[in-house]
């Protein structure tokens, strides 16, 4: 297994290399230095600014030096955008606010919808199993933008206004358990009825196509109840497309969700990166980027770890 | 509050009791034990929420972007920057907080600044006592005073590169050899801050004389310009590169907490010198009680919160749950507060004791030319009649309504309503604005296109957020109604800037917000040694209008100084090297808890007089 993952992580070197160039390579096609100054600036300050921010040097310097700095960890680089903070800064001060939402919402998203899609499977053809598609086809069709201006709007607004009741910030953060549900509950909940929509129909069709195999027929002739067989043998046989899902979603636990976080005033990391690409903040966006590409890279590879170690058929060679 | 929460995690719990016990299946079970957590999580919220407020007077406002990005004056850029550095820092003259048209009074300094007959050496006296806040930059940790060295040491550091100033326009060329010390200190290995300056001249601690280059009148207002605000040397030295978010300043407030992008956090700087609430005000003042507060002593609020939000949505929200004091009005919630013809606040927000007051900004909105193009530049008279024909064609009123609900405020020329300059009404003699389609059709055909024909597909620039498509979208079609052709192209706002600043665009959309409230900061827009990359994003050339500025430049503020600024703004006008020009109109609204509320943009060490109510 030890081969096979330390082959996977050569094969993907050239893969992170390549973001990393063409992310670099995109931001250069315009020259920030001249929004970064302002009005007023004068050719003298424009080549001065360019030169202390390093964009004078040939584009394989800045880029092999970004390398250098990114594969020893080093983010100490200043941002432009906010002086005085580092790139790592930004970084660690973020991480914090996305995770808060995603992973509460990936865990109650996933639990949910493999329920719904059990249950769903279960009631097959039957009018319950209709209800809950039509509601997860129709969950689907609505924008998140929508979801999250009526969610604040009628979660957070109405309900402090018509009941006096402040269940939940209309937005901001702050860190702490104690003040999780007031400031991150709603946002997760949207999220969480967003993503049901896409996962439930998912998990319904890998759970029907489940019910058809023949260890099914087997079991059922065998008298095992149905219960048992959907949540102990169904379940279990369908953790491939599960674990699939889930590794698919793991990256995003990290970009984190740019809508939600710019509404509810989180200073995730999907806001920041957003922000620094407004601003021009480049040493942000290229050590962002690095790091997405390196979580996801490395996040590929532990779902096929993972494949081996829910099925035993599956061998890491 | 408590007890309505109780009971339904009461009867929550008894409803999940029954249902788990009749044997629904495990994913209702799930969905109970989440409405469970919902309901628990809102008592959680609520006990988190409904802390006790404490006896300190907080005032509570908005920010309508991610904030600011740092506290160094030297490098203040945006409004927001602005906005927390005059918190924390002082300059050496400030606005006067009631007087409308502004008006500067001393802040730092003892009494206004002396001009010397020669009119180049200005005569300062510092106020004594003034001290920097307490910090750990300091000798015991205790705040010193502020005397000429520190104000000498300020404004080196707007001439050192390293600091990455973005001020450097307001001293350029304007103290003696000031400039000679930039270069020199900038070309040496270490910027020498003991270096002397010709035009520094310390007399004592409290007292020194700065002499210009020439009599330059703006000089008085970049005095009370934040990027010229004194900081404590031991502070800079101390906190290197991290002083941005270490400010130590002689301001009425301090920070107590500042997490960027989230919220800033000042308590009331206890040793805020002894400045009290003016009792100089209109009899319009007086009627809105802005000076009962008359001799109070400054800050007259303990606290002062900012959020910031990068969405308006939130933001408002949040005003209408009272959370903030006062908010902006944004345009998509315009029509919501305001009956939009007579633009009078609803009823039912005056009924909550909501005001509401509308500041025109300093603005000057318009969509420029490249004078140096093959076909949209130029001086000749075809040249100039083309341009003009396009701004005959175009409807700016159309724009204001539909775009801004019909608040902006549409004049001719560059200089802002409320400024000295401004035409009457704001109507020039030779205004050459549109619609007028039967003349711009016969300028047209003077320019030697006939119904658009032979004129090539003009490119137009144009920044891609907010509803600037849309605006260039109606542009395209008022000018296809005289058959000129126009290829949109939409950019972010540094593209734009290279663009515009390499003489690439032909037409662009541009907006400037005037630095200090004289129309001279505008008409530099036109002065032929600022083109690009500095401010005169046109390249426009006119030897009799650059002879003119450099004129104004160091004329006193006067009725012959204004009959230039006419001059010139028609000498532009008749050039035409843009089309405009529109300034907005900002609505401010606040809560009947707020007092003393007279909000500028100009300025925004305003905070300090602000007083706040329980209700």
């Amino acid at each position: 297994m030890w081969a096979y993952i330390t082959r996977r992580f050569l094969f993907n070197i050239p893969v992170f290399l390549g973001i990393v160039l063409l992310v670099m390579a995109a931001l250069r096609v315009h020259d920030p230095v001249y929004a970064y100054l302002g009005k007023n600036q004068t050719q003298e300050d424009v080549d001065q600014l360019r030169e202390k921010m390093g964009l004078n040097q040939s584009f394989l310097v800045q880029y092999t030096s970004f390398l250098g700095r990114t594969l020893t960890l080093n983010f100490d680089e200043e941002s432009w955008d906010q002086p005085g903070v580092s790139v790592g800064s930004r970084l660690t001060t973020s991480i914090g606010p996305t995770l808060a939402l995603t992973i509460p919402a990936l865990f109650l998203t996933t639990v949910i919808s493999i329920s719904v899609g059990l249950v769903s499977a279960y009631f097959r053809g039957q009018l319950v199993d209709r209800l809950l598609v039509l509601v997860a086809v129709l969950g689907m069709c609505v924008s998140f933008l929508v979801y999250i201006i009526l969610g604040q709007y009628f979660g957070a607004f109405w309900i402090s206004r018509e009941f006096n009741i402040q269940a939940f910030a209309i937005d901001g953060y702050e860190s702490g358990l104690i003040n999780w549900p007031y400031y991150c509950l709603l946002p997760v909940l949207i999220s969480v009825i967003v993503g049901m929509g896409y996962d439930t129909r998912f998990y319904r069709a890998v759970m029907v196509e489940e019910s058809e195999r023949d260890y099914i027929t087997t079991a059922r002739a065998k008298g095992v109840s149905r219960e048992r067989i959907m949540f102990l043998h169904m379940l279990k046989n369908a953790m491939i497309p599960i674990v699939t899902r889930i590794a698919i979603s793991l990256p995003f636990l990290i970009t984190g969700s740019i809508l939600l976080e710019m509404y509810f005033g989180i200073p995730g990391m999907g806001r920041t990166l957003i922000m620094a690409v407004n601003s021009n903040d480049f040493p942000v966006i290229q050590a962002f980027t690095a790091v997405f590409a390196a979580v996801y890279i490395v996040t590929n590879i532990l779902t096929d770890v993972a494949y081996a170690l829910v099925d035993p058929r599956v061998r890491l060679a | 509050m408590e007890v309505i929460s109780l009971w339904e995690i009461q009867v929550a719990r008894t409803h999940c009791r029954r249902r788990i016990a009749s044997g629904m299946s495990d994913s209702v079970r799930a969905g109970n034990l989440l409405a469970t957590l919902l309901l628990v999580s809102c008592c959680l919220g609520l006990t988190g929420c409904n802390r006790k407020a404490d006896s300190l007077k907080t005032l509570h406002f908005a920010i309508r972007s991610d904030g600011p990005k740092g506290m160094d004056p030297v490098r203040v850029s945006t409004q927001y920057d602005h906005v927390a550095t005059a918190q924390v820092y002082d300059t050496l003259l400030q606005y006067k907080y009631l007087a409308r048209p502004l008006d500067l009074e001393p802040s730092l300094l003892a009494e206004m600044p002396t001009i010397g007959e020669d009119g180049v050496t200005w005569s300062f006296r510092l106020k004594k006592g003034v001290h920097f806040c307490d910090d750990e930059c300091f000798p015991a940790g205790k705040g010193r005073e502020v005397v000429t060295r520190d104000v000498f040491y300020s404004w080196k550091r707007m001439a050192d590169l390293g600091n990455t100033p973005k001020g450097w326009w307001l001293f350029k060329a304007t103290i003696a050899g000031f400039d000679e010390y930039r270069d020199a200190q900038n070309a040496a290995e270490t910027f020498n801050y003991d270096a002397p300056v010709e035009g520094f001249r310390e007399i004592s601690d409290h007292e020194f004389q700065i002499v210009l280059t020439e009599p330059v009148t703006r000089f008085r207002w970049i005095l009370a310009m934040p990027q010229t605000a004194i900081v404590a040397r031991e502070a800079v030295e101390k906190y290197g590169r991290e002083f941005p978010h270490h400010p130590v300043g002689t301001g009425p407030w301090i920070v107590e907490d500042w997490q960027p992008s989230r919220h800033l956090r000042l308590q009331r700087n206890p040793g805020y010198r002894a400045e009290v609430y003016p009792d100089e005000a209109s009899p319009q003042d007086v009627e809105l009680g802005l000076t009962r507060a008359a001799g109070q002593r400054l800050p007259i609020a303990d606290r002062l919160e900012y959020r910031m939000f990068v969405q308006d949505q939130p933001m408002w929200l949040n005003f209408l749950a009272k959370r903030i004091d006062y908010s902006q009005v944004p345009a998509e919630y315009f029509n919501e507060a305001y009956i939009k013809r007579t633009q009078r606040l609803r009823a039912s927000y005056r009924d909550e004791g909501i005001t509401s007051q509308p500041i025109v900004l300093f603005d000057f909105i318009f969509t420029g030319f490249n004078m140096t193009d093959s076909v949209v530049g130029g001086y000749t008279p075809e040249k100039r009649a083309l341009r003009r024909a396009i701004s005959m064609a175009l409807d700016i009123e159309e724009r204001n309504d539909t775009f801004y609900n019909g608040i902006n405020v549409v004049y001719d020329g560059m200089i802002p309503p409320g400024l000295a300059g401004h035409p009457p009404d704001g109507v020039a003699p030779n205004s050459p604005r549109g619609p007028n389609l039967e003349r711009a059709r016969e300028l047209l055909v003077e320019a030697g296109y006939p119904n658009g024909e032979g004129l090539q597909e003009l490119e137009y620039y144009s920044g891609r957020g907010s509803n600037y498509p849309e605006q260039a979208e109606m542009m395209q079609r008022q000018l296809s109604r005289l058959g000129i052709r126009l290829k949109v192209r939409l950019v972010d706002f540094s593209t734009l800037m290279e663009i515009v600043d390499n003489r690439k665009a032909q037409l662009f959309s541009f907006a400037w917000g005037s630095d200090y409230p004289d129309a001279e900061n505008n008409l530099a827009l036109f002065y032929g040694p600022n083109r690009p990359p500095s401010s005169n994003h046109f390249c426009y050339e006119n030897p009799q209008y650059d002879r003119l500025y450099e004129m104004i430049l160091t004329m006193p503020p006067s009725e012959e100084r204004t009959k230039i600024y006419e001059q010139m703004r028609d000498i532009v006008l008749n050039d035409m090297p843009y089309v405009g020009s529109m300034a907005r109109t900002r609505f401010y609204i606040a809560h009947k808890r707020l007092k003393n509320f007279k909000p500028s943009e100009t300025f925004q060490n305003w905070t300090k007089y602000l007083d706040i109510e329980e209700e």
